[in-house]
């Protein structure tokens, strides 16, 4: 009986001299670390090779910094900054709002059916990008468009909602809107269910207001989650593809170009995958200033 | 935290950011196989004609995918930028893309000199061979497919209008009848993507440029988007739209909504359009007719070549001598690429093929017209070499955007193409030609 009862406490002790309390972390890291190194890191690292390239294949050849001088001189590629800055000052502090108020309307005992509401809320996440695009050219068609039947019984003139620049860029800013305040509604609502009671209860007792409580209990207590869903939102906006490339294809005149999908076009579309990847890693660039820009701020 | 779990999202969006590839495997083994991709409804005809041909060929065996248009184009670039892995062994391609395979993938398409593609030469479209034709002198593809641009017309409208149309030589005149065909009918004349929602509409500016022998670049590939014919052509779009007899058709399904209200007049649509309106549209049976464009100037060219498209062999493909076999056989015969035409709306770019009784024989839709005559008269006559060059993609975006300016904003059609001609020159290299 102990003969039986020792013979497995041998064989964890061998299997130690492997698997150790200290090594134990790396090895379960080991599979998301080797995923990153073969699909991230070694493409990031070819990208920047390749972004100082020229031609595809044999007719490669090295050109130094030429792409990123061409870039500087681009209109294009400025024009699709300056959608992209202009999408963003405008779409991520609506979405984020809509978010905020929609995640306090979730969290109220007042409501019934919660969960259909919350699955209601978060269902435009999970939609896929084709069925998303073609939902919405459908709505947004000038003539017989969902969106402009509605405007019209209010005695609104019909809009040419993706056929203008203007009401092209609102078209997307609308687009993702519906898209992702859901996922940010949810986020805040975890934030929300995560405050405790007691504040609250303490606030009321001292005879502070619904308005007074949200100020000084909610928002604070939010503060982390709003600035984690501020800084994704961003880098998701400067990231920005989908929405353009399936409604509006980045016109009419490239109003709606964005960054990505002016990299896109770059590469896929004119073979020139050195100036995408140039392209690639000026939005890199852009992407880690905002970020530490902004972690900085709310670190004040 | 939030500041480490922010800095990690940074990093990883970075990370996908500058990420892209991916790779297939090559799948080839044992007997001789070959893949053709195509899209569909031309694959069907070329479906079709894969099994007479491994009937006469009992050692190779076709397998036609219809890999779907525009999906080819990303699946094709991705493939030859990986050095050619996984890449069908026969691919169909658009005149749109074959030059900038030929020029930015060098070896990524066979030489079909070496397999005899050269005695072929003279028997496709005059002003096809070029298009198809290397700057080395090697041939990358053979001519499949030729779009000859039409002029379909609703006769009842325009005798309602009381104009007849088959006295219109010249898009002036097409102007003055429109703007009475408006008038007491309401339709328009043309309908044109304004926005270029979606996707471009430059088939029409193109023809129109086609028609007068220019385009985008010339023959030295210098960028020829500001030429007088290039402002001429957007002048006359101009003065159509200004006159209000160009319809906005951005939107899914607007130019089909328009059509089957008797809204469009004119479709400035190639010969492929012979067989797609009486599919689009049976009810107007009888409605239609169709002739040859009218010319950009008195007594000027009234046919174009709008498009083409071509079956070339992948550079890496371990089979392309079964390959080019195959491409031989489905194009070069008569018999072959008019049944092809048959299954798969393809109007062939084989001249041999016009002597076939269907090509001069009346249309009940067309009024018992000869419509398929036009066309082929078009291709007798012979069409001008169009230079698309490696960087067409580029140039057809950067004009696209010039005719919505002129069309939207009312820009004045010089000052825009010289603009965009700029840019063109700026973004490809090229010398703006003088």
């Amino acid at each position: 009986m102990t003969f039986t009862l020792s013979r497995p406490r041998e064989r964890a002790r061998t299997r130690q001299s492997y698997v150790t309390r200290r090594n134990i972390p790396y090895l379960l890291i080991m599979p998301a670390l080797l995923g990153f190194l073969v699909f991230k890191a070694y493409p990031i690292i070819a990208a920047m090779y390749i972004s100082l390239t020229t031609g595809a294949g044999a007719a490669r050849s090295f050109v130094g910094l030429d792409n990123y001088v061409r870039l500087v001189n681009d209109p294009l590629f400025w024009t699709s900054l300056w959608n992209t800055g202009l999408i963003l000052v405008v779409q991520v502090p609506i979405m984020l709002l809509f978010a905020l108020l929609l995640s306090l309307g979730l969290n109220s005992p007042l409501v019934r059916l919660r969960g259909l509401w919350r699955l209601g809320v978060f269902m435009p996440s999970l939609t896929g990008l084709v069925a998303y695009g073609v939902m919405f050219s459908v709505i947004l068609r000038k003539d017989a468009g969902l969106l402009n039947w509605l405007l019209g019984l209010f005695g609104v003139t019909p809009i040419d909602w993706l056929g203008s620049p203007f009401w092209a860029r609102i078209s997307i800013v609308i687009a993702l809107t519906w898209h992702y305040t859901g996922y940010n509604a949810v986020i805040y609502l975890a934030g929300l269910q995560s405050i405790p009671k007691e504040l609250y209860e303490a606030a009321m007792v001292d005879g502070a207001g619904a308005a007074r409580r949200f100020w000084s209990i909610t928002v604070p207590q939010l503060r982390p989650i709003l600035a984690l869903t501020v800084v994704l939102s961003t880098i998701g906006t400067l990231q920005l593809f989908d929405e353009p490339f399936v409604l509006t294809g980045g016109g009419p005149d490239n109003s709606t170009l964005t960054i990505s999908l002016y990299l896109y076009q770059n590469g896929f579309r004119y073979f020139d995958f050195g100036y995408a990847a140039a392209i690639a890693y000026a939005l890199t660039l852009i992407v880690a200033v905002f970020g530490i820009a902004q972690m900085r701020l709310q670190k004040k | 935290m939030i500041d480490r779990r922010a800095a990690l999202a940074v990093l990883l969006t970075g990370a996908l950011t500058a990420a892209c590839g991916t790779t297939e495997d090559p799948g080839q083994a044992g007997p001789v196989k070959i893949t053709v991709w195509s899209w569909k409804p031309a694959s069907d005809g070329l479906a079709a004609v894969a099994k007479d041909f491994e009937k006469a060929n009992p050692n190779i065996k076709v397998t036609v995918q219809a890999v779907g248009n525009p999906a080819i184009w990303d699946k094709i670039t991705i493939d030859m930028a990986a050095g050619g892995k996984g890449l069908g062994d026969v691919l169909h391609i658009g005149i749109d893309y074959l030059p900038g395979y030929m020029d930015k993938f060098p070896g990524g398409l066979a030489d079909l000199r070496k397999l005899g593609a050269d005695s072929h030469k003279d028997a496709f479209a005059k002003g096809l061979w070029p298009t198809v034709t290397g700057k080395d002198g090697g041939v990358y593809a053979m001519p499949w497919e030729v779009n000859p641009v039409g002029f379909f017309y609703r006769k009842d409208l325009f005798d309602k209008a009381g104009v007849e149309v088959e006295k219109i030589t010249t898009w002036d005149e097409a102007i003055e009848a429109g703007k009475k065909l408006k008038e007491k009918t309401g339709a328009f004349l043309v309908g044109l993507n304004k926005s270029a929602a979606g996707s471009v509409d430059m088939d029409f500016y193109q023809s129109l440029l086609q028609q007068q022998g220019a385009f985008y670049f010339n023959g030295q590939g210098e960028v020829t988007l500001s030429s007088a014919p290039a402002v001429q052509a957007m002048t006359l779009l101009k003065k159509m739209n200004d006159a209000g007899i160009v319809a906005d058709t951005s939107g899914e399904g607007t130019a089909k909504q328009l059509i089957s209200g008797g809204k469009l007049a004119v479709l400035p649509w190639a010969a492929w359009a012979v067989s797609y309106i009486p599919d689009m549209r049976p009810e107007q049976k009888g409605l239609w007719r169709v002739m040859q464009p009218p010319a950009v100037t008195p007594g000027g060219k009234r046919t174009a070549i709008v498009n083409s498209t071509h079956l070339a062999v992948s550079g890496t493909s371990p089979h392309q001598k079964e390959a080019y076999t195959f491409v031989e056989y489905a194009l070069t015969r008569p018999e072959v690429i008019n049944k092809v035409f048959k299954e798969g709306g393809v109007f062939p770019a084989l001249t041999a093929a016009y002597s076939d009784p269907r090509y001069t024989e009346p249309q009940p839709y067309y009024g018992d017209q000869p419509a398929l005559k036009p066309f082929v008269d078009a291709l007798t006559e012979g069409a001008d070499a169009t230079y698309y060059s490696g960087d067409y993609a580029r140039a057809l975006k950067i004009a696209s955007d010039a005719q919505t300016k002129v069309l939207l904003k009312g820009a004045d059609p010089a000052a825009a193409l010289t603009e965009a001609a700029t840019l063109l020159a700026q973004q490809t290299n090229r010398k703006l030609a003088g």
